[in-house]
């Protein structure tokens, strides 16, 4: 059975920097994966490249199988392959209720089955105090909480999060690993997620890509990668003396 | 791609410009200045340029002037100073005319008689009015139109006629509408007139004259003097109608608008009983030439040509027997000639200019007359003279 | 001097005026919001409305049908709004940000002259008036040309139903998703110049309705879109730039105050009173009443 999500040999150049170098990962139906790496490794190069946000110089995406190149954002979007922010873009003059509801402008929900989803997902973002209040009036934990609840309001088949727990209080990283938990055991979806808090990859990602000065440098478990010593030294940036 | 779309929407947004071809050592350039679009009133431009544009033709059908062709040069002054003066640089400089008839709009004779004094190129203006187009005693400064002395005392004559008290001047803020204004209260003192009058002003690029008719109602004039040119003349008696000034007070137009066609199908239902100044009635016998610019006209036109047709006409005319007669194709000996000659236009009467006193410099004035429609739909021909006033 | 009823007289054609000065102005503002680009040729737009609206009424309805030529006339401006877009500016918007503003404005300032001069070309400087055969109607003490009642209440039915697209409608949502959030937008599925196009079109389509509409009441003719021009972008700067809300109060507040300017100080400044609100408003609140501080792309 095809993968997931696929790329392959992807590179992409910014004037003298070369931002992704020949990337290739498979991410298996069913999957979370996590894809970590220093500053700068291409992290997000990597998941524009794959969501249609840049335009490859070469090499391919494939989602189930079928390639993803040189279609348009909304085009990938509508393929089921769904994506969240570093930071959080978000409707700011549009209610809470209403950025969830946003979701169903490529899909049309059937009869009322769309306002009881919006409810359910009111529950569990636990923003439901909060439904008709404009989105530029929420707490940053509060807007990350909004931002997962509309990217799992569309029926994806697979997720492409980009550092969704940066700068939140634990409480409500919490909230947001048992979306993903619950999203991944109810529907099957996949995920690839972008990440800097080794302690929830290791909690959520059975394997982790490691991508550094936009390679893939290394594929494995957590605890794998992390004793391979070019990780290592990626990650210190200079050779232990 | 993109390029070639803006590329051609540019060649396309210039090409209705001027038309500035170059011409052969054998013509003989003459411009003209008209306004031809907004705020300027294109439709008085345009029949002063088929008058003009006519006379040329007919001029080189009978062998042009001295062997010679003359070629016409059109520009828009828009009804705008800085236009107009732009217009008359570009046809001394480029065009290399030798003379540049024209001019509708007050304000842009007088700013260009101001560049004309130093670049030599005399001026004709045919149905600017002003008294500084020619009080300033220029020596390129020529004018074959009634100036606005001329006018005023026409209207206070037909204001002794026919009795009336109160008089409403609605007048735009241009040198036409402010010295119209100014000339009438002045006659009024110097002629003992005793009338009460009200001033009310608007900016000619206004397109609601609401506030202004409101107190123009609540002063409950005998007559209304309607000094806008061009769309706020139009508007001015459609929101009169509305807002219930007119029919009832009677309204005099300041200039002959009203014998365009354009009238009655903007104002078919507004446009009876209206009173108007007008320079040219069928009752005033034409010069053979006249009758045979006439004759061009109905067949060319298939309307009979109006005061702006016949003093395009009539400029050009003038300008050739000048040409002929005078010593050359050259601005200084033009100027010469003019003066000192006596010239054949479309009336039986000759036209000289003199260098007389005041405002009478270098200008012939048709005479005055006010008519009034009585009916709609009714042929400016047949309207009824009510004034007819000339200059002693 | 100050009679009740010259007040009120007043006061009622201010606010009909400032209503058809917000029509003219909610479509600049609109076409920003979502595409982040000023239409320069919007007075341009209005002018075709009001020639079309002419052509149709004096050609083939006559003037009883005005009310069945006004949605014509607006729709065909429309479908030159989308065929413009398609053509001239959908190619901007794959161009990074940075360079956008100035081609916009390049390219719309290219079309008001265009079609400018095809007007006056085509149809020639004179003006043309559909005429109107609806009665003078009284406003209280008022009376008013039956044309002007009919621009102000169609205006009213036209502000109406916009509002109620934007907020009751699934393409309403877009529409305001997309002002907020273009990248938000696609990532949701939408296809964004494909409402560029929509918008575009319905942004010009409402200045040609304003066209159509006052085409009997301010005459037809190559440069009656000025006043469009003028009194929109004033209206967009006392507003605020990208705000609805604020089209239709600045609106209302420029006819208010050119009206009042007009009957009770001098009436010769009457377009003078709306620059002195904008200068005071760019001294005091330079965004515009409603205008927003800034946006995430």
């Amino acid at each position: 059975m095809a993968a997931a999500l696929e790329a392959i040999g992807l590179s992409k150049r910014f004037g003298g920097l070369q931002a992704a170098n020949d990337v290739t990962l498979a991410v298996e139906q069913g999957e979370v994966r996590g894809l970590i790496g220093p500053n700068g490794a291409g992290k997000t190069t990597l998941v524009n490249l794959v969501t249609g946000v840049y335009q490859a110089d070469s090499g391919d995406v494939k989602l189930a199988g079928e390639s993803l190149i040189g279609l348009a954002m909304h085009e990938i979007a509508r393929r089921g392959l769904v994506r969240s922010f570093q930071v959080t873009r978000l409707f700011g003059s549009l209610t809470v209720r209403e950025n969830l509801r946003t979701a169903f402008l490529a899909r049309r929900p059937a009869d009322m089955d769309g306002e009881a989803r919006i409810e359910r997902m009111l529950d569990l973002t636990t923003l439901r105090a909060l439904a008709d209040t404009h989105a530029k009036k929420l707490s940053g934990g509060q807007r990350a909480l909004l931002q997962m609840g509309c990217g799992f309001m569309v029926p994806g088949s697979c997720y492409v999060l980009d550092e969704p727990f940066s700068g939140i209080n634990p409480v409500i990283k919490d909230a947001i690993i048992d979306m993903i938990v619950e999203v991944n055991r109810q529907a099957g979806a996949t995920f690839l997620i972008v990440s800097h808090e080794m302690a929830i990859v290791r909690r959520l990602c059975p394997k982790v890509t490691v991508m550094m000065e936009g390679r893939v440098a290394a594929h494995g478990t957590l605890d794998e990668v992390a004793r391979l010593p070019e990780v290592v030294a990626g990650y210190l940036g200079k050779a232990l003396e | 791609m993109k390029r070639r779309g803006l590329l051609w929407a540019g060649v396309l947004a210039t090409s209705f410009g001027a038309w500035g071809v170059s011409a052969r050592a054998q013509d003989i350039n003459v411009g003209l200045i008209v306004p031809l679009s907004a705020p300027g009133d294109a439709t008085g431009g345009q029949l002063i340029r088929r008058g003009a544009e006519l006379a040329v033709d007919m001029v080189n059908q009978q062998g042009g002037v001295g062997g010679k062709k003359l070629k016409l040069f059109v520009q828009d002054s828009q009804g705008t100073p800085q236009a107009g003066v732009a217009a008359y640089r570009r046809l001394v400089t480029e065009d290399k005319v030798v003379a540049v008839p024209g001019f509708f709009h007050s304000s842009v004779a007088i700013a260009v008689n101001e560049v004309a004094k130093e670049m030599g190129v005399p001026t004709i203006s045919v149905q600017a009015s002003a008294s500084d187009i020619t009080a300033k005693h220029y020596d390129i400064a020529f004018r074959t139109h009634a100036v606005d002395p001329v006018r005023v005392s026409t209207w206070m004559e037909f204001i002794k006629q026919k009795g009336y008290k109160k008089v409403s001047l609605v007048a735009e803020t241009t040198d036409y509408g402010i010295g119209l204004t100014e000339e009438t209260i002045a006659q009024n003192k110097s002629g003992k007139f005793g009338l009460d009058i009200q001033k009310v002003t608007f900016d000619n690029k206004a397109t609601d004259f609401t506030p202004q008719l409101l107190q123009v109602k609540n002063f409950k004039p005998d007559l209304v003097i309607n000094i806008g040119v061009g769309q706020p003349l139009d508007l001015i008696v459609d929101q009169a109608t509305t807002i219930g000034l007119l029919p009832n007070t009677p309204m005099l137009i300041s200039y002959d608008a009203p014998t365009r066609p354009q009238w009655w199908k903007l104002h078919e239902k507004d446009g009876s009983g209206i009173y108007f100044i007008a320079y040219y009635s069928p009752k005033s016998p034409l010069s053979d030439i006249g009758q045979a610019f006439a004759k061009a006209y109905r067949d060319k036109y298939k309307e009979d040509p109006v005061y702006g047709a016949l003093n395009g006409f009539g400029a050009i005319e003038i300008l050739a027997q000048a040409i002929k007669n005078g010593g050359g194709a050259e601005p200084k000996a033009i100027v010469k000639a003019l003066e000192s000659g006596t010239y054949k236009s479309w009336p039986t009467a000759p036209v000289t200019f003199p260098r007389a006193d005041g405002v009478y410099w270098h200008n012939w004035v048709p005479p005055v007359l006010i008519l009034h429609y009585t009916k709609p739909l009714q042929d400016w021909k047949e309207a009824e003279i009510v004034v007819q006033y000339s200059k002693k | 001097m100050f009679s009740t009823e010259l007040i009120v007289q007043t006061f009622i054609s201010g606010v009909m005026i400032g209503v058809l000065y917000a029509l003219m102005a909610l479509g600049i503002t609109f076409i920003y919001s979502i595409m982040r680009m000023i239409n320069w040729a919007m007075g341009e737009f209005y002018m075709i409305g009001s020639y079309l609206q002419y052509m149709l009424v004096a050609l083939l309805l006559g003037p009883d049908l005005w009310w069945l030529a006004i949605p014509i006339s607006a729709t065909g401006v429309f479908a030159l709004g989308i065929a413009v877009q398609w053509g001239l500016l959908k190619p901007i918007f794959r161009k990074p940000p940075e360079t956008r503003d100035d081609y916009a404005t390049v390219v719309t300032l290219a079309l008001l002259l265009l079609f400018r001069s095809l007007a006056t070309g085509i149809a020639g400087p004179n003006q043309f008036t559909p005429g109107s055969n609806l009665p003078v109607i009284m406003v209280g003490p008022m009376p008013l040309a039956g044309a002007r009642v009919a621009a102000f209440v169609f205006a009213l039915v036209a502000l109406a139903l916009f509002w109620g697209v934007l907020r009751y409608t699934w393409y309403g949502l877009a529409l305001r998703a997309a002002s907020q959030s273009r990248v938000g937008v696609q990532t949701a599925g939408i296809d964004v110049l494909g409402i560029d196009r929509m918008a575009f079109g319905i942004g010009v389509a409402l200045a040609g309705l304003a066209g159509a509409l006052l085409a009997p009441v301010f005459l037809v003719f190559p440069t009656d879109g000025l006043v469009t021009t003028v009194k929109g972008f004033e209206i967009v700067v006392i507003g605020g730039l990208g705000s609805i809300p604020g089209a239709l109060i600045a609106g209302i507040l420029l006819g208010l105050i050119e009206s009042f300017g007009a009957a009770f100080i001098d009436s010769a400044y009457q377009n003078i009173y709306g620059f002195l609100l904008v200068l005071a408003i760019l001294v005091l609140r330079p965004t515009g009443l409603f205008g927003e501080r800034g946006r995430e792309a």
